[in-house]
């Protein structure tokens, strides 16, 4: 059965480039060029954007959504006619799964590594020695205190 | 004499940390273009342009703006050498001048850094810098070691040249940039069958990334391109590291050096391939590089 959540676009409309979900008019120039719709059975831009326009919340915002599968390639925002840019509108999904906790460990770890170290790769004595044997100079940890600062209010009004 | 360029560098988490070889490279090769990189403190992750703005669009535009503010205030040009890194700024730079109540509400949160974002900092990547300023005469000239005869198959990778009216660098559909460049070493530039395909890397699915880079490299290795050019560390551990994975997914061995434009241009510079930290990769250049009488070793 297919639930139709009527308060998911309002919320989807509040977010970054969520709103441009409204302008598609499902012609599919987004379908023709996108990689993960070529190499996927189930991905498909055009049908991601009329979901987010029939409210149908379950589908998209939940664990393992279909939405993971984009590349972020950015074909579906240079082909769009109607300047939907679709890769947003699957940001802005992204961000509502990952408010309700939903989202891949992956993509948890790197955000994590990011509010703990500042950085997406950790500092090791391997990475200092590398650097060191290249001509660099070794990398300095970013100050807790500048870390702390910039997540002090993080996650914070997500939808405003 | 030449007027020295001055720009404040962006090195990114990818290059600084995984790929310090990437960071040699351009700062060894960009010294002999009469470019001073002024390294400017207080910068974090840019942040990333996929997992970090997929969890929260708004937080990552505050860290982008925070950075972006460091080099606005030093009044530079920022220049990145990660494409993940150039769409970060270029779209906080774009996103922030499109919509003048998030600008507004950005400034809000920057204010507990002391911090505001006017818009007048540029976002430039590396390679657009080459062209544009430095010019591809000057590269020329600075290349003792032609790479005559070296064939590299081009990949642009997405995040350079997409979206175009965000990136501004050229036709995403036709580009010439990366030809321009590996041409301006001596080295044979060649289009391979997927040479504008994504690599994948973003994609939280384990089988598509890996279909895509085998399709990528089977389109290489049917060229007969001697190696693979790039100007993004993402699309690098995708097809370098990629190697590795596809040989144990498909049974399939390439063996396909893969490179970062500034490895090739250090040595048609005269330096050698241990300096450019060719070592590193997990695919091995071998004796790719005896024909132009370079030194293994430093």
């Amino acid at each position: 059965m297919v639930v139709i959540d009527f308060t998911f676009k309002e919320k989807l409309d509040r977010l970054i480039g969520g709103e441009l979900h409204s302008y598609c008019y499902q012609c599919g120039a987004c379908v023709g060029d996108c990689p993960a719709a070529k190499y996927s059975k189930q991905f498909n831009p055009r049908k991601i954007m009329l979901m987010a326009q029939m409210g149908m919340k379950e589908k998209l915002v939940c664990k393992d959504s279909i939405v993971w599968e984009c590349t972020n390639c950015y074909n579906c925002y240079e082909r769009c006619p109607q300047d939907v840019r679709p890769v947003e509108v699957i940001v802005a999904l992204k961000n509502m799964i990952t408010e309700e906790g939903l989202e891949p460990d992956d993509v948890k770890k790197i955000v994590d590594s990011v509010k703990k170290n500042g950085r997406t790769v950790d500092i090791s004595n391997l990475v200092n020695r590398r650097r060191t044997e290249l001509g660099l100079k070794p990398l300095e940890e970013i100050p807790l205190e500048l870390i702390k600062k910039i997540f002090s209010d993080y996650p914070e009004e997500k939808d405003k | 004499m030449k007027e020295v360029l001055k720009y404040a560098p962006f090195f990114g988490c990818m290059i600084s940390a995984k790929y310090p070889q990437f960071e040699a490279a351009v700062r060894k090769t960009l010294k002999n273009l009469g470019v001073e990189l002024v390294d400017l403190d207080g910068y974090t992750c840019c942040p990333d342009p996929i997992y970090f703005k997929s969890s929260d669009k708004r937080f990552w535009l505050t860290v982008a703006a925070r950075n972006l503010c460091i080099a606005e205030q030093a009044g530079l040009d920022m220049v990145t050498c990660c494409s993940g890194c150039t769409a970060t700024f270029s779209e906080t730079v774009h996103n922030l001048h499109e919509d003048s109540k998030l600008k507004e509400d950005i400034n809000r949160r920057l204010k507990k850094f002391g911090m505001e974002y006017k818009g007048d900092v540029r976002v430039r990547h590396i390679v657009t810098v080459l062209r544009d300023d430095i010019g591809l005469d000057r590269v020329k000239e600075s290349v003792k070691i032609p790479l005559s005869g070296l064939s590299v198959a081009l990949h642009y990778g997405c995040h350079l040249l997409k979206p175009s009216k965000v990136m501004n660098v050229e036709d995403p559909d036709h580009p010439e940039l990366l030809e321009l460049l590996f041409k301006a070493i001596g080295a044979e530039p060649r289009t391979h069958t997927d040479h504008l395909l994504c690599c994948g890397k973003a994609c939280q699915n384990s089988d598509m990334p890996a279909n895509m880079v085998h399709d990528i490299m089977t389109g290489i290795e049917k060229l007969e391109a001697e190696c693979m050019g790039l100007i993004c560390p993402t699309c690098f551990d995708e097809f370098d590291l990629g190697q590795i994975r596809l040989k144990r997914i498909f049974g399939k061995k390439f063996e396909i050096p893969v490179f970062y434009y500034f490895q090739l241009l250090g040595i048609a510079q005269g330096m050698t391939v241990d300096e450019m930290g060719l070592h590193l990769h997990k695919i091995k250049a071998k004796d790719l590089f005896e024909r132009f009488a370079v030194t293994k070793t430093s």
